[in-house]
């Protein structure tokens, strides 16, 4: 048993869970749901796996390189959604997001990214290396259930399906900031301050988790204080997540900076 | 002076703040940032005088930019502050008056009558109150008992702790950018140099590069003995990663280099004509050898150049520090007068070639190099960072407590009427309000039960 074939059958039963979904989605039985969810919670374990075997065979934190961090992000998107199926039941949002985990994984699987395990270069041999990424990515799974669930709510007619949709979508990005801002830009600055001499250097990657941190300050300011809801909070929480995808993703190919290991 | 302060305190300012400074930041991640203004020319033109005037091309140290985070830090400021009087008053000494009719027209809320006298509801409401771990405080007043009960109400400052640790995480920046210091040491191995204001000197005993088996580098490191007074008072291995730290001080591993100017070249000389005739030498450039051949020959070396080009009026230079054309120029002396010379190649052995016929069967090949090393560490003092720390740790306890530490209220009317109480109770729950919704039936649940 290998890291890839394990990665083959986590992407595989996601697929299979976002087909269940589908049939779901038309057929509006509560049992094929629950059917869609077992194998959704059996890719994730096998995913698990193949994360852990990746960590033992190459020796360091499994997301140094772009096809390990998509796996990773695809793994963090895949648990945010089971947890907040488990604590808030959205299986409605499940074929939309169980798509977007296979989607991260068929990118990570592209040739164009390089799998091989690499030593890690001096910069990055550090502990903070996980801390930093896995609470990084995880947040942003979760502003990936805000964004597919926003998305719902906006083409949504049902009111009461709109209504849960908002608030699903608030409940996840109430999980998601906290992680962002502890991963993304508190632990980034203890790390830059012990890797570079300086906590805080304007990196493009930086600016764009700043960027990205006010769009949410702002969907909380907007929905809190002044009471905004359902409508411009969803579009506030979408522009949120693709201001995270493009700190993710964008930067690294759009821009240089320091940030130029994954 | 009102009127400035409820602009400075308004949500309404903060939000426009957010949009500007998402907006600006993106700026200065299009337009690449701290470039010459010959770069910017090239790059767009007509464009690039105003753009350096706007300041676009430093957006993040411009006047504006700290301006702009400057009133985002005033805001913050004001509006923290402003509100959290009213708070403190509502967490201290709550409002405990209060009449059925508004009770009723709350969100959450339910009503029932029970037999007995008012005081034995009141005690009945409280302790269910208490049990279900409200804090609960009471007042009677004219044959109405007015009951709040409370929990968890560290949770109506959770903003206020997360814009606090932002406020201080923004005096370390500005404590970083007025009193920080920074600059790059040099060093060969066995070299002292003083740290700039720092009152001591730092030595590089030993630097080494480690590699992995396929190559690639694995780590650089520095063993640093700091001395004060001259004298030797700790020693640290000093890598990526790991910086030293002595009073307030960091210092960093940053870069690297080999020191050229020690080189020692091992160069072998052969003879076209004889197969069997090989002699090794090491050298270092300026230094002769005899190299043992009937003619008396002598071999010198003029130069070293790590990165040999062909520079200008095909001079030749070194292009960078790095060995990646390593090139050393030969010369060779008979009866004490220079016969012959060339340029030989590490990596292009047979391209060297003798210029002067006394030359023409000698063959001459660098065939290694070594050299001491340097290592360029950074000193960084850095006043800000104690700050940034703490208030990152406010900033997360803030969260933690905004999102999760949610405070929830329960408000009960008791007026009795004919031998029976009526009992109005109304709930509020800013965060969390479904799983609070559960616990205020489940409690007015078990208060119907009883006595």
């Amino acid at each position: 048993m290998n890291e890839s074939t394990l990665f083959a059958a986590a992407m595989g039963l996601y697929f299979l869970a976002a087909l269940i979904y589908l049939a779901f989605l038309f057929g509006k039985k509560d049992k094929t749901a629950k059917t869609a969810f077992i194998p959704a919670v059996a890719g994730l374990v096998i995913h698990t796996g193949a994360l852990i075997l990746r960590t033992v065979e190459s020796g360091h934190a499994p997301f140094t390189n772009m096809y390990e961090s998509l796996s990773f992000l695809a793994w963090a998107t895949a648990l945010a959604f089971v947890l907040i199926n488990l604590r808030f039941s959205i299986p409605k949002a499940g074929p939309y997001l169980m798509l977007v985990t296979v989607a991260l994984m068929a990118l990570a699987s592209s040739p164009l990214m390089p799998k091989e395990t690499a030593p890690l270069v001096p910069a990055l041999q550090s502990y903070w290396l996980w801390l930093h990424v896995s609470v990084t990515l995880l947040g942003e799974a979760f502003f990936a259930v805000a964004f597919i669930t926003s998305l719902m709510y906006l083409s949504a007619r049902d009111p009461e399906k709109k209504d849960k949709m908002d608030s699903v979508s608030y409940r996840a990005v109430a999980v998601g900031f906290p992680l962002f801002t502890l991963g993304g830009l508190v632990f980034g600055m203890v790390w830059a301050q012990k890797a570079w001499g300086t906590y805080w250097s304007w990196d493009p990657k930086e600016v764009w988790s700043l960027i990205t941190w006010f769009v949410f300050a702002l969907y909380l300011h907007t929905r809190i204080v002044m009471g905004w809801k359902g409508k411009r909070s969803a579009w506030i929480a979408i522009l949120g997540f693709l201001a995270a995808l493009f700190t993710y993703f964008g930067v690294n190919y759009l821009l240089s900076g320091l940030h130029s290991y994954a | 002076m009102k009127a400035v302060i409820r602009f400075l305190s308004s949500v309404k300012l903060a939000i426009a703040l957010l949009i500007i400074l998402a907006v600006a930041s993106i700026v200065g991640t299009l337009i690449p940032q701290g470039r010459t203004a010959e770069e910017y020319a090239v790059r767009y033109g007509g464009l690039s005088s105003a753009f350096i005037r706007l300041q676009l091309t430093a957006v993040y140290h411009s006047l504006w930019y700290l301006a702009l985070l400057g009133l985002f830090a005033l805001n913050l400021l004001v509006c923290t502050l402003t509100r959290l009087s009213p708070k403190v008053r509502r967490a201290r000494r709550p409002h405990l008056a209060a009449d059925p009719k508004s009770l009723a027209a709350a969100r959450i809320k339910d009503r029932f009558k029970r037999t007995g006298p008012l005081a034995d509801a009141q005690a009945d409401v409280q302790s269910g109150l208490k049990r279900a771990g409200y804090r609960v405080r009471s007042s009677v007043e004219g044959g109405r008992a007015c009951l709040l009960g409370r929990k968890r109400t560290a949770g109506l400052f959770g903003s206020d702790i997360v814009h606090a640790g932002l406020l201080v995480i923004i005096a370390g920046g500005i404590a970083s950018g007025l009193g920080g210091f920074k600059t790059s040491i040099p060093l060969k191995e066995g070299e002292v140099a003083a740290v700039p204001k720092a009152g001591f000197e730092v030595r590089l005993d030993e630097f080494a590069t480690e590699y992995y088996p396929d190559g690639a580098v694995k780590d650089w490191k520095s063993t640093v003995t700091v001395l004060e007074g001259g004298k030797p008072v700790l020693t640290e291995i000093v890598e990526v990663n790991h910086p030293l730290a002595h009073k307030g001080f960091n210092l960093y591993q940053m870069d690297y280099g080999s020191d050229w100017e020690s080189v020692t070249l091992e160069v072998w000389a052969k003879k076209k004509s004889d197969p069997a005739f090989l002699r090794k030498f090491n050298l270092k450039p300026g230094d002769k050898a005899a190299l043992g051949d009937p003619e008396g020959t002598e071999v010198f070396v003029r130069r070293f150049l790590p990165d040999f080009v062909l520079g200008e009026a095909n001079q030749p230079e070194t292009r960078s520090l790095q060995p990646n054309n390593p090139a050393a120029l030969v010369e060779g002396y008979r009866g004490g007068a220079k016969a012959f010379d060339g340029w030989i190649f590490a990596q292009y052995p047979d391209f060297a070639q003798m210029h002067g016929a006394e030359g023409a069967d000698l063959v001459f090949e660098l065939k290694g190099y070594t050299a001491g090393e340097y290592s360029v560490l950074e000193a960084a003092k850095d006043p800000g960072v104690p700050l940034v720390w703490l208030g990152s740790i406010l900033l997360m306890a803030g969260l933690a407590v905004a999102f999760y530490w949610p405070t929830w209220e329960v408000r009960a009317v008791l007026e009795e009427a004919g031998g029976k109480t009526d009992v109005v109770l109304g709930g509020q729950a800013a965060k969390s309000r479904d799983r609070f919704e559960k616990e205020f039936a489940a409690l007015v649940a078990a208060l119907r039960r009883t006595p």
